[in-house]
This record gives structure tokens, sequence and C-alpha cells, in this order.
């Protein structure tokens, strides 16, 4: 055995701070080794909830396929495609904007034209408006389509190839929120018509309807076809 | 050599005892002044056995050694340095020549 002629004393009182460190730093490490998987079952854990909740929804989304025999899902997939094709007035929640010119004088020298609302100004917040998942939307009264063109025709709007002049009032159903977000987006579309004066209102409202497609569809050129799957 | 394991015996379970923990951010300074203490008991161990003990040189050294070993981690923490490898490196070094030592002395009886 090692002998120690010297400091026995003083090594063992050293010992006993040694030894306390090493007991204290010993829990410590334990604390953390416990409290990392911790922060990991809570992470598991809601990912399990989430997943969950999925596989609910799927079971049910299941459910209602098997109770719908073919005839019902038939007729609802043709509503789903009537709906997308406009030929149905919908309702639901959205948003209703009102657009009109600029009241603002122009300055001499100025183009009167920049206080005008313009095609673009209109396509810029349709096509913000579609971005932003809106499900159906119509300007005054004529319901956007598939076919539908928007363009200024002389001092008035020509949409649907019906004319009409601002004020303009966009219906569209879609979630009022991520809409009217949207367009007031910083430096998105109202901004920039604001800029000019133009007068644009949004209302965010619980119903909205937006009217059906009233003209008829002609294919002179398209056919459809029929072999080779849809 | 029984006073020194009475002691660190008597240290363990005084640690044990009170409930003390130390915040998970000064872990580590912690885990470095204790391998700095632990260098230094072995030091005074092997210094025992070489019969060059001296008190004073054994206690400041223990103190010193492990307060500036935290001290050294907590600037490079500041400076963006890892000094706590530096640290572990260094000490671990230490405490395995005079482990060599005080194990050869052991074996010479």
């Amino acid at each position: 055995m090692l002998k120690l002629r010297q400091g026995q004393v003083t090594i063992a009182l050293v010992c006993v701070v040694l030894g306390f460190m090493l007991a204290v730093q010993f829990r410590t490490a334990q604390d953390i080794r416990s409290s990392i998987p911790f922060q990991r079952i809570e992470d598991l854990s809601q990912r399990l909830s989430q997943t969950e909740k999925e596989r609910d929804t799927l079971l049910k989304e299941i459910n209602e396929l098997r109770q719908t025999t073919s005839v019902e899902s038939a007729t609802k997939e043709s509503e789903n495609i009537k709906m997308g094709a406009g030929v149905v007035a919908v309702r639901g929640t959205g948003l209703s904007i009102t657009i009109d010119d600029s009241k603002r004088l122009s300055k001499p020298g100025e183009n009167p034209n920049l206080y005008l609302i313009h095609d673009e100004d209109m396509l810029k917040v349709i096509n913000e408006l579609w971005a932003a998942g809106a499900e159906a939307i119509s300007i005054n009264g004529q319901r956007l389509i598939a076919t539908s063109e928007i363009r200024c025709a002389g001092p008035t709007l020509s949409v649907n190839n019906a004319r009409y002049s601002p004020p303009y009032e966009i219906l569209v159903i879609g979630e009022p929120q991520t809409l009217e977000n949207s367009l007031k987006m910083r430096g998105g579309v109202v901004e920039t018509l604001q800029f000019w004066g133009i007068q644009v209102s949004l209302k965010k409202q619980e119903i909205v309807e937006v009217p059906a497609y009233k003209g008829a569809f002609r294919f002179e050129y398209a056919k459809p076809i029929k072999d080779g799957g849809k | 050599m029984a006073l020194p394991l009475i002691g660190l015996i008597v240290g363990i379970s005084l640690g044990a005892f009170f409930p003390i923990t130390i915040p998970v951010e000064y872990a580590k300074f912690m885990s470095v002044a204790l391998l700095a203490s632990l260098d230094s008991v072995f030091g005074g161990l092997r210094a025992g056995a070489e019969e060059k003990f001296d008190n004073t040189v054994f206690v400041t050294g223990f103190f010193t050694n492990a307060l500036m070993a935290a001290g050294l981690v907590y600037i490079g923490e500041g400076l963006g340095i890892d000094l706590y490898y530096v640290a572990l490196l260094a000490f671990g070094l230490r405490i395995f020549q005079n482990l060599a030592i005080i194990r050869r002395y052991f074996l010479r009886k």
C-alpha cells in the first residue's frame, strides 16, 4: 500500500471538498440527462396526437366514401365540377371589394390615366385573390369562369363580354382573413392602387353570394378526347 | 492512505445529503473545476509519495487550479473559443501522468 507520510490531513480535507463536488456534479449530470429526453417525449407525443388526428379524419373520409353509393358520389362529383365551372350560384364566407376611380385631380402635365382603374389593376387584384385561395369570384355580378376576360374597353371594363363602368364590385368566396391580408399586404396591390388615389374598400362578410355564369359555352375548335383516359 | 479515502467518502455523502444542484448552464464550469481539483489531489498524492509534499502549495494549488480552470472556460465562452476541451485535455493528461507515477510508487511498495 502506498504510504503517505506527509499531508494526510490536508489531502483528506481537500478530498472532502472534492467528494462534495463529485456528488453535486454527478447529480447535475443526471439531471441534464433526464431532462433532455423529456423534451423529446413532449415532441413525440405532440407528433403522435397530430398523426392520430390525421388518421381519424382519414377514417371518417373512408366511412363517408363507403356510405355514399357510386351514384351519390357521381352526383357529388358533377356538383363539384359545376361549381368549378361556375354554372351554379354559390354562397359562403368571403369579401366584398369595391374599387372606384381616383377622386384626386391629376396635376397639370401628368397622365390622367394613372388615376383610372385599368384592366391590369383588376387582373392584379383578381390574381392575388385566386392565389389566396378564392373559390369563386364575380365582378359586378359576372361570375369569373375559365374563359372570362377582363379587358379595358374604352372607358369601361369588359368582363364576360359585358361592359361595366366604375365602381366595380368584386365578390369573393374564400377564407375572409386570408383574402383580406393577401390584398392588404405591405407593398401589395391595395397599397399600390391607393398610391394613385384609387379607392379600394374591403368588407369581410359572413355570407357572400356569387351568381352563376349566365352565358353559354361554345366550343368550335375544342373536341373532347374520348378514348385514352380522362 | 486511509484518511484521504475517509475524507472522500465523507465528502460524497455530504454532497449526496445536501440537495444542491448546479444550473445546467454552469455545469460545464463545474466539471472543469472538478477535473482541476481531481488533478490537484492526484498531484498531492504523488508529491506525498515522493515526499515532496508542501501544505501551502497543495491547498493553494487545489483552489486556484479549480477557480482558474472555471474562469478560463468562462472567458473562452465569451471569446467564442472552446477552452473547455483544452482544459479537459490538459487536466486529463496530467491526471493520467500522475496516476502512472503513483502506480509505480505503489508497485515499488
